[in-house]
């Protein structure tokens, strides 16, 4: 069982992306995910999360999570924001980083103390593909890069949430970032 | 198999869908509103071949279905919180006509405090307006208990209508992996609606909900609670059928792993699934304990929990409404009523209140509680078991005293 929290800004998409990386893992690799809602807090540019739950079988648990595999994180500046990510996470926590900085990068491997740190500049390449600075398709790309999901599947999943058009559009984004995805 | 992605309001609307609801007045109230908003959009595009009555009040929004059934018609609404205190009074007339309307309840704290959040306090304040409550763990359950709910509410024995509750945001709002069975397979399952006893035809006149002395109203009262019990029979029937016909196991109330546990608490709604995760951990620590999951609430299954619950002799159970004023939550008390010539030592345990977690932890806690009670180690407590120490601070207001 795998326990994830995707960290962003409301209007990065954050929602959407726990409900395609769900789709993926569910439908597309015959697995089951739960997506656990964090209401509330649906504001433009305010920090905003979602919790996952994956598993190669039928999930039990249905409540908040407390203790994470693995983070991703959309916006960077989320470390000057006072956001508590420290005690959610464990020395073996995993994190996936949206940043066009190395040095940010290791500033949240060393600060948070991460053992894997994944980074990818998602917010250019949804820029580049999608014509907007919305990077959770991206940023889907690069968790694939971290094994625990195939990007195949994301692509499917991306296809499906977003139509034919913007399917394409955001599957490119996603490939693109999964093979760009740098591990420190 | 076809497996989809649904949270519980869209498995709710795929259920209505399915079992060809016709006239659907809904009013929308977070967190149930999508549920309003799908049905709407189903019948805009014609998926849903039905008439969209809009409402200005869930008052309106029951009144409306109830005496679109009565005319002969599958008629859909559903509501939370106070939307569902609003229709107090019209429960009433759908039970007491013997309308058997199957609505989705998304559990919601009644204000005030103003939440919007999970608990079951407003639908157990509902308890005893003669509807059956069926309570969900997951979103496959919602679906299915929906479609058993029609069954067993449109029974001729039953003609009760029904709750089916999902829990505000960790089912309404959780997107959960779901079967969902062909149309011809739910057809062959519940069948067309037909009006039976009550109906509304202007071919067939008849004077329904008159003005009814005490001559007659104590029987049509004794009329309901013969129908409360039947519905036990009946529903244990209808989940049989369903399990042959879609192969999904469903009991009145499930015992989980608790055949030879020293301890049981006892739960409804989606906190059993993390019971159930508790208690797997708990058993690999060599921890004898299990949950029994209360899936139908109304009609209370007291035999049932009697069959489960009779070799445990120290019990706790999970309220997640406050029950103020009462000796304990309204789940304790039935429980206690059940078990009362047996011996036992059973513990009422509160939270979940307002949307507050009900943690992997705190249900350890309580199995820790109830071991060490059972082992004579521990006399006490903690009924209100996710209560802050500073309780009787938040928000005292000091001015004027």
């Amino acid at each position: 069982m795998k326990e994830i929290r995707f960290y962003g800004v409301g209007g990065q998409g954050v929602v959407v992306a726990a409900k395609t990386f769900s789709v993926a893992v569910s439908i597309y690799e015959n697995g089951y995910a739960t997506t656990i809602p964090a209401y509330g807090h649906e504001r433009r540019g305010a920090p905003v999360y979602a919790d996952i739950v994956a598993d190669n079988k039928p999930i039990l648990k249905n409540c908040f999570l407390y203790e994470l595999d693995g983070m991703m994180i959309m916006d960077d500046t989320l470390i000057s924001k006072h956001i508590s990510i420290e005690k959610f996470k464990n020395e073996d926590t995993f994190l996936v980083l949206n940043t066009n900085s190395c040095s940010i990068a290791e500033e949240y491997k060393n600060t948070y103390h991460f053992r894997n740190v994944y980074y990818v500049n998602a917010t250019a390449g949804a820029i580049k593909h999608i014509g907007k600075p919305i990077p959770n398709s991206a940023m889907l790309g690069a968790l694939a890069a971290t094994g625990i999901v195939k990007i195949e599947s994301i692509e499917q999943a991306i296809r499906e949430t977003f139509g034919a058009k913007a399917g394409d559009c955001n599957a490119k984004a996603a490939r693109e970032a999964y093979a760009q995805t740098t591990k420190i | 198999m076809t497996y989809k992605m649904m949270d519980g309001n869209l498995a709710a609307v795929e259920a209505m869908k399915m079992a060809k609801v016709q006239v659907v007045s809904a009013y929308p109230i977070t967190p149930q509103s999508n549920i309003a908003e799908k049905l709407s959009d189903l019948v805009a595009s014609g998926e849903l071949k039905a008439e969209y009555i809009r409402v200005e009040s869930e008052h309106s929004a029951l009144s409306v279905a109830t005496t679109a059934q009565l005319a002969g018609v599958r008629a859909a609404t559903a509501t939370a919180s106070n939307g569902l205190a609003l229709m107090h009074e019209v429960l009433g007339m759908t039970s007491g006509n013997r309308v058997p309307i199957v609505m989705p309840v998304v559990n919601r704290g009644v204000a005030a405090p103003w939440t919007l959040w999970c608990e079951h306090g407003d639908a157990m304040a509902e308890r005893d307006m003669g509807w059956m409550q069926f309570y969900c763990e997951n979103v496959q359950e919602v679906f299915d208990l929906i479609l058993m709910a029609y069954k067993a509410a449109e029974d001729k024995d039953v003609l009760t209508p029904a709750m089916v509750c999902l829990d505000g945001f960790f089912l309404s709002h959780s997107m959960q992996k779901i079967v969902v069975p062909k149309q011809e397979l739910v057809d062959n399952f519940i069948g067309g609606y037909k009006s039976q006893n009550t109906y509304l035809d202007t071919e067939d006149p008849m004077f329904i909900c008159d003005l009814t002395g005490s001559e007659e109203y104590t029987e049509m009262k004794y009329q309901q609670k013969v129908a409360m019990d039947n519905a036990i029979g009946v529903i244990e029937q209808v989940q049989r059928e369903f399990e042959e016909r879609f192969g999904r196991k469903y009991s009145i109330v499930e015992g989980y792993r608790t055949e030879d546990a020293d301890v049981v608490l006892v739960a409804l709604g989606s906190m059993c699934g993390t019971g159930k995760h508790v208690v797997n951990k708990l058993r690999e620590k060599g921890k004898k304990v299990g949950l029994a999951k209360v899936t139908v609430f109304r009609p209370f299954p007291a035999e049932k929990i009697r069959e489960i619950l009779s070799g445990t002799r120290c019990i706790g159970v999970f309220d997640r409404s406050a029950g103020i004023g009462g000796q304990g939550g309204p789940v304790w008390s039935e429980v206690c009523a059940a078990m009362k010539d047996i011996s036992c030592d059973i513990r009422n345990y509160t939270g979940g209140l307002g949307g507050r977690d009900v943690s992997p932890d705190n249900i350890e806690k309580i199995f820790d509680e109830l071991l060490e009670i059972s082992q004579g180690k521990r006399k006490n407590h903690t009924a209100w078991i996710d209560l802050k120490e500073n309780a009787m601070d938040i928000r005292q207001v000091i001015k004027n005293v």
